[in-house]
């Protein structure tokens, strides 16, 4: 049981992936997103091979219709598998094998890709889709953020009709560059996507500091300053 | 305000980087600084971004982990403010902390090892990081990292021109020979980040071989749901 979102930004072009689950650590899957490659992001009997498999085949220039077929053609468990992967055009595709188990869909989008399963019910997927739809103009990460919130309020995960907790979130952002612009993750807690909604606003009020730290480090005040400051303008 | 220990088994041949911060999400710098096959490297400090994907190309190409430093250094105007550790696949470990880092700053490289650290109490804390690296040896890697972190923090972790600082965020990160992480846990923001990573390891551990089997044999998998129970009673069986 986990749900998902895959995306690129229509003003950026950033990739970026949100996703949360029951299992711990779901973030560790940061081979997912490749900057100026694309994104993979495999889940439900996940491989942990197909997805650098996949951005090494978007890499080669292959399409992810294309991939789906090699994926299929080479895995004789193909129906227990449930992936979404875009590309630098814009291409999306979505597949939720019917081993999955109930509930498990997913919802494709001009530059996105909502999906999950052991999870509600089909409202759950609409709800990734509305939260990311909300602030279309909104930062990527916002976005993704919002769309894990929306899947959780929408019902989120249940197994034989019992609700299950969110254990771990985690969000990742890349732009052109190899590092990611952001890549924040919470591997275990009772409600994950709310700490994940603490973490990101916190991160969001160093980012530029640690940025111009790493650019201009000889023009950096100490760390325990800067947040003292943040400190006080928040009191 | 980081201590880290990078450090390839010698036995496995397994890379991997226990961490710990002031800084939130330290583990977001740790990206693309391990390699399967190739070596493994974290620049920390006022890092340079772009050093572990280079440090791990240059590997890659061939190059050891000492000429590998040698061309971080010489590509960058400000590497006297980085401290970059490298261990490459021939057991070379190689160090370098700049001139303008954060005092105490230093490094000790053990055996296929480095431990390193900025803004630290001083030298113990690198001190007592190799030794607990060191005997905890046969627990296997990550335990070893896991260890090594407990014990700079023990020694007296971080301390800033106000006293001790606290391990905010923490990462623990362990590559076999696949294409992908074996362990890659992370706390992002935390008062007490070490206990929290070491908690989210031990409910880890046992679920790494549930989650391979399952992918491989998912016809015949325990659901997780189940898997998660067994997990607690056997826990509950063995604290009671």
């Amino acid at each position: 049981m986990t749900y998902s979102i895959i995306a690129r930004c229509p003003h950026t072009g950033r990739f970026g992936v949100g996703s949360t689950t029951f299992s711990i650590a779901c973030g560790r899957r940061n081979e997912s997103v490749r900057p100026n490659v694309g994104v993979s992001k495999s889940q439900a009997f996940y491989l942990r091979y197909v997805d650098p498999l996949a951005l090494n085949m978007l890499a080669q220039g292959y399409t992810p219709q294309h991939i789906v077929r090699t994926l299929e053609a080479g895995d004789p468990d193909f129906d227990y598998r449930q992936f979404g992967i875009i590309d630098r055009e814009n291409n999306v595709v979505a597949h939720t094998g019917p081993g999955c188990g109930k509930w498990a869909g997913h919802t494709v989008g001009p530059d996105y890709a909502a999906y999950g399963n052991g999870l509600a019910g089909p409202q759950t997927v609409a709800g990734i889709v509305s939260g990311f739809l909300k602030h279309p103009d909104a930062p990527l990460e916002d976005r993704l953020l919002e769309a894990l919130e929306g899947g959780r309020d929408a019902g989120g995960q249940a197994s034989k009709g019992v609700p299950r907790p969110e254990r771990s979130a985690w969000i990742r952002v890349v732009d052109q560059l190899d590092h990611p612009e952001v890549d924040v993750r919470v591997d275990l807690h009772d409600k994950s996507v709310t700490e994940l909604r603490r973490v990101l606003e916190e991160f969001k009020r160093y980012r530029d500091y640690y940025k111009a730290r790493c650019a201009h480090p000889g023009e950096a005040i100490p760390e325990e300053e800067f947040a003292a400051k943040l400190d006080a303008k928040a009191a | 305000m980081t201590y880290s220990m990078v450090a390839r088994c010698p036995r496995t041949g397994q890379l991997g980087i226990g961490v710990a911060s002031y800084s939130m999400a330290i583990g977001l710098y740790c990206d693309g600084a391990v390699r399967a096959n190739t070596g493994v490297t974290l620049t920390q400090g006022f890092p340079n971004p772009r050093n572990n994907y280079l440090a791990i190309n240059l590997l890659a190409l061939g190059r050891t982990a000492g000429q590998a430093l040698t061309e971080l250094i010489g590509n960058d105007r400000d590497s006297e403010y980085r401290q970059i550790a490298m261990v490459d696949r021939d057991n070379d470990a190689v160090a370098h902390s700049g001139a303008n880092l954060r005092k105490w700053a230093g490094h000790r490289i053990g055996k296929a090892c480095v431990a390193f650290g900025d803004g630290l109490a001083g030298q113990q804390v690198l001190d007592a990081m190799e030794a607990a690296f060191e005997a905890a040896s046969p627990a296997g890697l990550d335990e070893q990292l896991l260890a090594a972190l407990e014990a700079g923090r023990d020694a007296g972790g971080m301390a800033g021109a106000k006293g001790r600082l606290p391990e905010r965020s923490a990462a623990l990160i362990v590559w076999g020979n696949r294409t992908h992480n074996e362990v890659d846990l992370r706390v992002d923001l935390h008062d007490r980040a070490i206990d929290e990573l070491r908690r989210i390891y031990v409910d880890y551990k046992p679920s790494i071989a549930y989650y391979d089997e399952r992918a491989r044999n998912p016809r015949n998998a325990i659901p997780a749901m189940e898997f998660a129970d067994m997990l607690k009673n056997q826990r509950q069986k063995e604290t009671a």
